[in-house]
């Protein structure tokens, strides 16, 4: 991942989403460096799902600064304004920024190779043969070699969570963001998930967690930001936030998770 | 020595033959007395109408059989196919172009689609057959040609606008307001997550549209629009007001010369029975084997979050 430009960079500065009358992000600062892996925990309803989407650009934010890659996310800044990019710049960013979602979203009506394939082919126009080749790789990658001929609903929900992420990845991402990943997975299917997510990270890859999993947390993450109710509680590295807690709202969420 | 009370028992559950094990004994589920009564309601009307429609002479089956495959009837379901197979055809293409207006991004377009769907679904489309037939005493010239020169092609409309293509145009129209109702529905049906999906991944809205919004939304449409396609072929009796010569106007000629009313009448709807039963056999493989591709999909692990991100995610 190269560091011109601020490729695998995600920047925010009171970064502030709301439906309707209800603010679900306040003033978010967030730094994220390129190769970093950031954690981040809180309750449900805190907002974490909320943030990532911004991230990806599935939602648009209200107010404040969201770059991403070094670009300001679907706007470009002007003296007085941010404008609105195309549709089609909008898309070039996206492809860029992967995302895995927790109930996986593979596309029902394609094998886990053509949903490897989807990203390349229909939205780059990369030739197939090559694009078929590189989705098996993928596939491999991640522990899938032979199944890229299963449809999802064949799969278990690892599996199809391990597809998901071979998908992002066919993307060349420089930025991955995941929520809640193994949430909706069965116990004994987390693991290989974490797994391939570590192996990720250990590749130098930029990655963005919400994630229930203190465990992985502690192991992986170079920061964990804690979240509740819309807002960064705390910020810092695994260490002091899961081990050395300094916000009361901080600890009681750690004592119900730990 | 057996008591009678025993006897009895033995009798009804049949003991004389050897005793099964427990694990493998049938279950015998009770038949209430509702049912056999509903059993000896549906035996009695069924009597009936054998009886009255075998000994009522009025019926004249003589000549539902001289007529049920005369020349001038097969040539009536004839038409009465093809009215269906182009008002289909035709109400379908129309019918997604204005389900893809509907989901538009632009206001304007959304609107225009809303209100076609809305004036042809609310009028009835027996008046729109008969509006269409008459649309020469509105605009009895048309001309087509470009606009701001003198290249122009002037129609009269009159000629133009012929029995069967006021039918043709008339149930097309119509059926393409319902068809975009149904398009619209499918889309719906996508899963969220799915449109999320492929905007991560930066996919643009045609192909969005193409690999997954249309495919997916498959299982909704094509069971419904079998039924209207088997609604299609009722609804194109319509168009006899017209003059159109369908399977009903063939029998209304014929009856016309011969005053034998019910015996055609009975003709008409034999061969309308014949081909929507023909017809529902294809359809019920089809909702059969799109119901059970949805339950494969929706029995998958990705249907189901957890209750906490159900109450999280609340849309
Ligand atoms: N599309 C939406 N419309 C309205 N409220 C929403 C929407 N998405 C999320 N929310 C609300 O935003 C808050 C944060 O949600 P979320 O980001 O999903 O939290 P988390 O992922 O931490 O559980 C919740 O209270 C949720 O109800
Ligand atoms: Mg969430």
């Amino acid at each position: 991942m190269s560091q011109m430009n601020g490729e695998g960079t995600v920047h925010a500065r009171g970064l502030r989403k709301s439906f309707g009358e209800r603010v679900v992000l306040d003033s978010i600062d967030l730094d994220v460096a390129s190769g970093e892996i950031v954690c981040i925990i809180g309750p449900s309803g805190s907002g974490k799902s909320t943030l990532l989407r911004c991230v990806d650009g599935l939602e648009e934010i209200d107010r404040g600064v969201l770059r991403v890659n070094g670009q300001d996310l679907g706007f470009r800044e002007t003296p007085r304004a941010y404008q609105a990019l195309k549709r089609k710049e909008v898309a070039a960013q996206r492809t860029r920024i992967g995302m895995v979602f927790q109930s996986f979203n593979l596309f029902p009506n394609m094998t886990a190779q053509e949903n490897v394939m989807s990203g390349p082919v229909l939205v780059k126009g990369a030739p197939k043969a090559e694009s078929r080749r590189r989705a098996d790789e993928l596939l491999t990658s991640v522990g899938l070699q032979g199944h890229g001929d299963h449809y999802p609903w064949q799969l278990s929900g690892g599996q199809q969570q391990r597809v998901a992420i071979a998908r992002s990845l066919a993307m060349d991402p420089s930025v991955m963001l995941f929520d809640e990943p193994t949430s909706a997975l069965d116990p004994e299917r987390v693991g290989e998930v974490l797994a391939v997510m570590k192996d990720l990270a250990h590749r130098g890859m930029t990655m963005l967690i919400a994630t229930h999993e203190m465990g992985f947390a502690r192991e992986v993450a170079d920061t964990v930001i804690f979240m509740d109710g819309g807002l960064v509680v705390e910020k810092g590295s695994p260490a002091d936030v899961l081990g050395n807690p300094q916000e009361p709202r901080t600890c009681k969420f750690l004592e119900t998770v730990l | 020595m057996t008591t009678t009370s025993e006897s009895v028992r033995k009798d009804r559950d049949k003991q004389d033959l050897p005793e099964l094990d427990a694990t493998v004994k049938p279950r015998v589920h009770r038949r209430g007395a509702l049912e056999y009564f509903a059993w000896l309601c549906c035996a009695l009307v069924a009597l009936g109408v054998v009886r009255t429609v075998f000994t009522n002479e009025n019926y004249q089956w003589d000549v539902v059989a001289q007529y049920v495959t005369a020349e001038t009837v097969l040539r009536g379901l004839v038409m009465t196919v093809v009215l269906t197979v182009l008002c289909m055809t035709f109400g379908a293409l129309l019918g997604l172009l204005l389900a893809v207006l509907r989901v538009s991004p632009l206001r304007p377009v959304r609107i225009l689609a809303g209100a076609y769907i809305t004036f042809f679904r609310g009028t009835p489309v027996l008046v729109q057959l008969i509006f269409w037939f008459n649309i020469a005493a509105l605009y009895p010239h048309l001309a087509i040609g470009i606009p701001f020169t003198d290249v122009s092609q002037d129609i009269d409309v009159n000629r133009l606008i012929s029995a069967t293509t006021a039918a043709v145009v008339g149930l097309s129209l119509n059926q393409a307001a319902y068809q975009a109702e149904i398009f619209r529905g499918g889309f719906a049906s996508v899963d969220k997550g799915q449109i999320e999906a492929a905007d991560s991944l930066g996919m643009s809205r045609g192909t969005k549209l193409r690999r997954i919004i249309v495919p997916q939304s498959m299982p909704t449409i094509v069971p419904a629009t079998g039924n209207q396609f088997i609604g299609m072929f009722k609804e194109t009796s319509l168009v006899s007001v017209l003059g159109v010569g369908e399977l009903l106007m063939s029998v209304q000629l014929i009856y016309a010369r011969t005053y034998q009313t019910i015996p055609l009448l009975i003709v008409a709807c034999v061969w309308y029975l014949v081909m929507t039963l023909l017809l529902s056999y294809p359809q019920s493989l089809i909702e059969k084997k799109f119901s059970r591709t949805r339950a494969r999909v929706s029995n998958g692990p990705a249907a189901v979050p957890t209750q906490t991100e159900m109450m999280g995610e609340a849309k």
